[in-house]
């Protein structure tokens, strides 16, 4: 089938099916045994077989007329990863009711004592019977308080090198032993969580993989969830066409009377140029048939957004002046810039920390030898902590 | 918002490898070096070289012997010169001055001077700088006075791009009609052409004076202060992408370095402190190289937004390419201070590009000044 036969075809189901007020279940279920849940995926896991590519356009039919329901290749990553790697049992129990929105999912990763190394990682799962008991605390879990399942890493074997020690398990969320609470972030806000984990338990059942693969595992999750951040990021308008509050500089000197200060139009430009470039970056590596070219760029994006954040927030910083020391509905611009000046940070931190970032652009894209890594080999008991 | 495409055609990725192997050939190291020492600056065999690939005349339409490329060809051009810090008057005489005669539209002129522009047999610059600002002076100090037999030009030029040995000189000079360009030839009276010393020995500078020397209008005589902002507009295309090009080299020399210096028992680049730095000149070099390819397909598709966009990329190059040659040095450490590494050749021609169709802070300024009036 061609891209224009796929876009026809999910066009003509969704006008004789989607209606707004339809029963939630019944219309996921219709949208599971039509195949446009997952539609890059088998029939059994409801999809039809379509390539990558064709399973954007669905999404994207889906989302022109505000129907839910498909996608779930690209966005549960419950799904995608007991899809890839979970055994048969794991994934006609796990995936359905997982498509169809049925149960939710979190991520079960980051740790206290564990953030950009990720594999330092001291949550523990120990065997008792049919069950693994888990004990540790886990960090920055968005929907946790919402969530049936974790997708989470744990160690189970102490005497092995970090990466080799680690279980990846589809965690109950629903049970006593698991206390999420919500963090209180620098910005006020609390999109995030934290997980204490206190003697829960995952069955046997719901390991994924063998004990000791969970790094590998995690790696493919990882890889769904870069597809997914990278799907977003080019969906979004503020990595793509829209000018990052180009008007709004300009604008917000003039309103400031700020507008005839030269230093205040040389730092309006700076922070354009940066804005300015990243598009050009962006469009560039969108238009090249060139692989490497597109993944290079690609690849700086996380760095230069950073960067745009921050300079922003520091430009908006000098022409807002002394109100910037002030908070509340009654000083709503100083206000708006404290938030962007801490919440940059949710950039230049999250998803991995802007030093790490070019740690992997040194080593991937520039070919820098990696620092060296004396305990590699070191039974994780026996690591410096 | 732009739907202007940045990649490159089968044609122009073909472009590309033929002016990157002929620099490869022409432009290596030892001959940069031999011809920043010689007299001309440049090797006339190199010139006639570039005619015969059609690179002379590579903006110039057909109808004057030319190729007819756009600004996209001229960026992949220029990019590969910059790279390479090509000695040559490519600039000032296959890029500004077709650009010049092309927008003030003399017919006369236009017929005369870009056949022979193509074909490599004459080499002209213009000359528009005066003390104080490498831009052209809104009004200039040097006057055009109109006598019974012709134009005659009096005042100083300085910052003239590859002005020794020049063919002719296209003059910016104020005149009771307007600001217009005049037309002098080697040898005229009053006309005297001195070489400046320039910091960058692979980009010659002059300075010019001329006292009571006649001179020929080109086109109209108000007609030359837009003339000329235009052409130095679509020149500047030309040198973000030499700048984005001399970037890019100056990424790879450091690289290159980083990976096989060792100390500590370590190739330097297996250090946070290099690796780091490195990534953030990688990230100035492929911006500044979208940038240039941005701008082109801009000027080609006329865009709107072309020159707020040019505005930034030539803040933007300019700032790149000057703190990433800067870079290159700190991260080859004691060899980078030698005169014999290239590094300093790089920074060296950063800090003249930066300067001479203006510097970053005056493109800056252009860009909120034409904002704030939309």
């Amino acid at each position: 089938m061609t891209d224009d036969d796929i876009r026809t075809e999910v066009r003509q189901w969704l006008a004789q099916n989607w209606d707004p007020g339809a029963d939630r279940t019944g219309w996921t279920q219709r949208v599971f045994d039509a195949g446009w849940s997952a539609p890059s995926w088998e029939p059994e896991w409801g999809g039809r077989g379509l390539s990558d590519p064709q399973s954007r356009i669905v999404a994207a039919e889906f989302a022109a007329v505000g129907a839910y329901g498909s996608g779930a290749d690209r966005a549960d990553m419950l799904a995608c990863t007991i899809h890839d790697l979970g055994a048969e049992e794991q994934k006609l129990r796990l995936i359905p009711p997982s498509v169809r929105g049925e149960t939710r999912w979190c991520l079960l990763y980051s740790e206290p004592g564990a953030g950009s190394d990720l594999a330092g990682l001291r949550t523990r799962a120990d065997r008792d019977g049919d069950d693994w008991v888990v004990n540790g605390q886990k960090v920055w879990t968005s929907f946790a308080a919402h969530a049936d399942y974790g997708l989470l890493v744990a160690r189970t074997d102490w005497d092995a090198p970090k990466h080799k020690g680690i279980s990846f398990f589809i965690f109950p969320m629903r049970q006593a032993g698991v206390e999420v609470r919500p963090i209180h972030q620098i910005t006020g806000e609390s999109e995030f969580n934290e997980v204490f984990i206190t003697d829960a338990r995952v069955p046997h059942a719901n390991l994924v993989g063998e004990p000791g693969d969970g790094w590998a595992v995690l790696q493919l999750a990882l890889a769904h969830e870069r597809r997914l951040m990278g799907d977003l990021a080019r969906t979004s308008k503020s990595s793509g066409d829209l000018k990052p509050d180009s008007n709004s500089l300009i604008g917000m000197a003039r309103a400031a009377g700020r507008l005839s200060d030269s230093h205040i139009r040389q730092e309006i430009a700076v922070v354009e140029g940066y804005a300015a470039v990243n598009r050009w970056n962006t469009r560039r590596a969108k238009n090249t048939a060139d692989k490497v070219e597109a993944a290079t760029l690609l690849s700086l994006g996380k760095i230069a957004m950073s960067r745009i954040l921050h300079e922003t927030a520091r430009v908006q910083t000098e022409i807002a002046g002394g109100e910037t020391m002030l908070a509340g509905p009654d000083h709503p611009v100083g206000d708006a810039i404290t938030f962007r000046a801490l919440n940059a940070y949710f950039t230049s931190i999250g998803g991995g920390t802007d030093q790490i970032q070019r740690n992997i652009v040194g080593e991937r894209i520039l070919g820098l030898p990696k620092e060296p890594e004396p305990y590699r080999d070191t039974a994780f008991r026996d690591l410096p902590h | 918002m732009s739907p202007v495409s940045t990649a490159l055609t089968r044609e122009q990725t073909d472009l590309r490898q033929t002016v990157a192997d002929l620099m490869a050939k022409r432009s290596p190291q030892d001959e940069v070096r031999r011809l920043m020492a010689a007299d001309g600056g440049y090797d006339p065999a190199v010139w006639a070289e570039l005619a015969a690939l059609g690179l002379l005349g590579l903006i110039i339409p057909e109808e004057f012997g030319g190729s007819d490329a756009g600004a996209a060809e001229l960026a992949v051009v220029s990019e590969q010169m910059g790279r390479a810090l090509l000695c040559a008057p490519y600039l000032s005489a296959a890029v500004l001055t077709p650009y010049l005669l092309l927008g003030i539209a003399d017919a006369t002129e236009c017929a005369e001077a870009l056949p022979r522009i193509a074909a490599g047999e004459l080499r002209a610059t213009v000359a528009f700088a005066e003390s104080g600002s490498a831009r052209p002076p809104q009004h200039p100090g040097t006057t055009a006075v109109h006598t019974a037999n012709g134009w005659s030009l009096t005042g100083e030029k300085t910052f003239v791009l590859d002005g020794v040995g020049a063919g002719r000189y296209y003059i910016h000079a104020e005149s009771d009609s307007g600001v217009g360009i005049f037309a002098v030839d080697p040898g005229a009276a009053g006309l005297e052409v001195s070489a400046l010393n320039t910091v960058d020995q692979t980009r010659r500078q002059a300075r010019i004076t001329l006292a009571d020397t006649p001179a020929r209008l080109i086109g109209a005589a108000g007609a030359g202060a837009i003339a000329l902002d235009t052409a130095l507009d679509h020149a500047a295309v030309a040198l973000v992408a030499e700048q984005a090009g001399g970037t890019m080299q100056c990424v790879q020399m450091s690289t290159d370095y980083a990976r096989t210096r060792y100390q500590f028992g370590r190739a330097i680049g297996s250090f946070q402190a290099i690796k780091h730095l490195c990534v953030d000149m990688l990230l100035e070099a492929e911006s500044a190289c979208s940038a240039a390819r941005h701008v082109a397909a801009a000027f080609d598709a006329a865009e709107p937004d072309r020159l707020t966009d040019l505005a930034l990329a030539q803040a933007f190059c300019s700032d790149a390419f000057c703190s990433v040659a800067a870079a290159t040095i700190q991260v080859h450490g004691g060899i980078g201070f030698t005169w014999e590494h290239p590094a300093h050749l790089y920074l060296r021609r950063a800090r003249t590009d930066a300067q001479i169709f203006g510097d970053p802070a005056w493109h800056r300024e252009r860009y909120v000044r034409i904002r704030e009036e939309s």
